[in-house]
């Protein structure tokens, strides 16, 4: 392509401005993580990483982090046979009310979750079932279920519809089909939708912070609670391993299935 | 019934009604025993819905489907003897190519100690021994088309079913196909559905050749016959090239027909299925390469009918010439001619004089509506 001076430098100019902003506040606080100096602040002051060996050592923090983990787990255990089905259930069949389910299921995704996690609180009150872990994993299901039926109805959708017809000709019965055939071939967006339901579930924030009480607080919560007390750089470097983590995530998620099956989502 | 050996399929006044609309009207065939029939029609005709009746994937609004002499009505398509190879195939993509051919096997219990050496000799069958291991999508689309010919006989069923699988490949491999079918067919003698609009694969490679349209059949034939004697025009349009002549018939025999075309009467050969009637409108049709075409001074012998025309258009197509002939004592009708070259090199050039004619046989004569 054939552009003219003036329209290269616009369009990296554009192209930078995007990247730096969308990068800062990431390389900030990896910045602030690997200060020499006591109180948290960027441009960091020397370098050094005792505040990675101090987190090492606190207790809290950590046990956070195991509790957003098992909210994690359960959320993706609770949402990937739930959403799966409902995901090929959209695309693949005549679902009575298809429209209907659909705007539906995409529900909590439109309602704002301060609306949601209200909501939730209330209902899981009256169940008197707070101040359990296990219900903060349903409830970020419940909230991020959407991307879960979108990462599997994108994968059916493009499959050939004969495919289940095949299997029929092939000898197999309706569950054989399912297992053998349906299953295996949206495999690609199972997956991309269970990582997606982990790493969404272990950031959660709002919704954690109205389900939680002091005995059980997720990570994000901890480090909140810790910014209103007193921001110490180890915050910073525990923020830069939940970064990490995340980031694994996705690099998984690119080795399996290759990411441009979740950027084609629909 | 008394038959000694029931037709491998047959058909018996089957229709297929999706709400107000008829896909399928009144269908009744027979096929017998490891003939390849081709079920010949445009989309929409009502052929794929026909092949999907058969396979189970659908339950006739009314008649009866019979496999082996037994009605299926009440067998679902998973339990049926039945291979079909798609319109995209539908290979499974998360198996290899040798997975995809046992997957039939497994399903349908086959001894597990026989499956590889059956999933190799089906691979080596369709020319594809050395590819086990390749997932599909590392498959040309000719090797994926094999695989899934292989998928569909593996478990050696009573009837392979062909949903226009050829349609999406190019006219080469398209017609290397047709001959690898036609050569599998031939080696297995598994009776065979193939269903097309390709006229020309429909000739190629059938024993029996049916011919939809909006839901009926309209002739049910041997290719050649399919070919040389069409039951209506809409059958000898479908077929070959055809000119359309219309006319009004004046007098009418046991084995042929005269009808007066312009200014003139011709001759010409009618199916004596239908009654035909003095003064009615008829059709004449005509293949083009039935018409003989020369220059105005040559002589051509051994014709029945001979024109004056001029020539509007000619088209080279390399092994033949089209040409368009304005004929005025037919009423200014225009005739679709095809030539084939055999040793004169000389082009006919538009505007030339020619005259043209044929044989009064190659005429066919149909009443004008049906």
């Amino acid at each position: 392509m054939n552009r003219s001076p003036t329209q290269t430098i616009v369009f990296w100019s554009v192209a930078i401005l995007c990247v730096v902003a969308l990068s800062a506040p990431t390389l900030v606080v990896l910045g602030a993580s690997f200060t020499a100096g006591n109180i948290i602040d960027f441009p960091p002051d020397g370098f050094s990483l005792k505040w990675y060996v101090a987190i090492l050592g606190e207790r809290d923090l950590q046990q956070a982090f195991l509790r957003s983990v098992i909210v994690a787990c359960i959320c993706v255990a609770v949402s990937v046979p739930t959403g799966t089905l409902a995901g090929i259930a959209l695309s693949k069949y005549q679902v009575k009310w298809a429209g209907a389910l659909q705007i539906y299921l995409l529900l909590p995704f439109t309602v704002p979750l301060i609306g949601s996690g209200i909501g939730l609180m209330l209902l899981f009150g009256e169940l008197r079932i707070l101040g359990s872990l296990w219900p903060i994993g349903i409830a970020t299901a419940v909230i991020n279920l959407p991307f879960m039926i979108w990462a599997v109805s994108s994968s059916a959708a493009s499959l050939d519809p004969d495919l289940e017809l095949a299997a029929q000709s092939c000898g197999a019965g309706p569950l054989q089909t399912f297992f053998n055939v349906t299953l295996p071939a949206v495999t690609p967006g199972v997956i991309t939708g269970a990582l997606l339901m982990f790493i969404l579930s272990l950031n959660e924030f709002l919704v954690s912070l109205l389900l939680v009480d002091a005995r059980i607080v997720t990570l994000p919560v901890q480090i909140y609670n810790s910014i209103r007390a007193i921001i110490t750089p180890d915050l910073a470097a525990v923020s830069v391993v939940f970064i990490a983590v995340a980031a694994l995530a996705i690099i998984i998620l690119d080795r399996i299935v290759g990411l441009e099956v979740f950027l084609k989502s629909k | 019934m008394t038959e000694i050996q029931a037709a491998a399929v047959s058909a018996i006044n089957v229709e297929m009604t999706f709400g107000t609309f008829k896909a399928v009207k009144d269908a009744s065939f027979e096929l017998q025993n490891g003939k390849f029939l081709t079920i010949l029609g445009p989309s929409g005709s009502g052929k794929t819905t026909l092949l999907r009746l058969i396979a189970g994937f659908l339950t006739p609004s009314s008649g009866e489907i019979l496999i082996n002499g037994r009605s299926v009505r009440a067998v679902a398509a998973n339990k049926r003897s039945i291979g079909m190879v798609f319109q995209k195939l539908a290979l499974f993509p998360h198996m290899t190519a040798a997975e995809n051919v046992a997957f039939p096997l497994k399903m349908r219990r086959f001894d597990a100690r026989t499956i590889p050496d059956r999933v190799a000799q089906y691979l080596k069958l369709v020319r594809l021994d050395g590819f086990e291991n390749r997932r599909i999508h590392e498959l040309s689309g000719g090797q994926q088309q094999r695989v899934a010919i292989a998928r569909a006989l593996v478990f050696e069923p009573d009837l392979l079913l062909l949903d226009e699988p050829l349609a999406a490949l190019d006219r080469k491999l398209r017609e290397e196909m047709q001959l690898e079918f036609r050569r599998i067919q031939k080696e297995l003698g598994v009776t065979t559905i193939n269903v097309t609009h390709d006229q020309r694969e429909a000739l190629v490679v059938s024993d029996q050749v049916i011919v939809m349209n909006d839901g009926e059949i309209q002739q049910n034939a041997a290719p050649t016959q399919m070919y040389r004697m069409p039951s209506n025009p809409f059958v000898a349009n479908f077929i070959g090239v055809t000119n359309d002549l219309s006319g009004i018939l004046t007098r009418v025999t046991s084995a042929d027909a005269t009808a007066r075309f312009g200014n003139v009467e011709l001759m010409g050969v009618h199916g004596g299925a239908v009654a035909l009637e003095d003064g009615t409108p008829i059709k004449g049709a005509i293949r083009a390469e039935q018409i003989r075409i020369a220059s105005a001074e040559q002589s051509m012998a051994g014709l029945d009918a001979d024109f004056r025309g001029t020539v509007l258009d000619a088209i080279f197509e390399g092994e033949r010439h089209v040409y368009e002939v304005e004929v005025p004592e037919l009423g200014g009708e225009t005739l679709k001619i095809i030539h084939h070259d055999r040793n004169d090199q000389s082009a006919l050039e538009p505007g030339a004089l020619v005259h043209i004619g044929w044989k009064n046989r190659d005429l066919q004569i149909f009443p004008a509506k049906q």
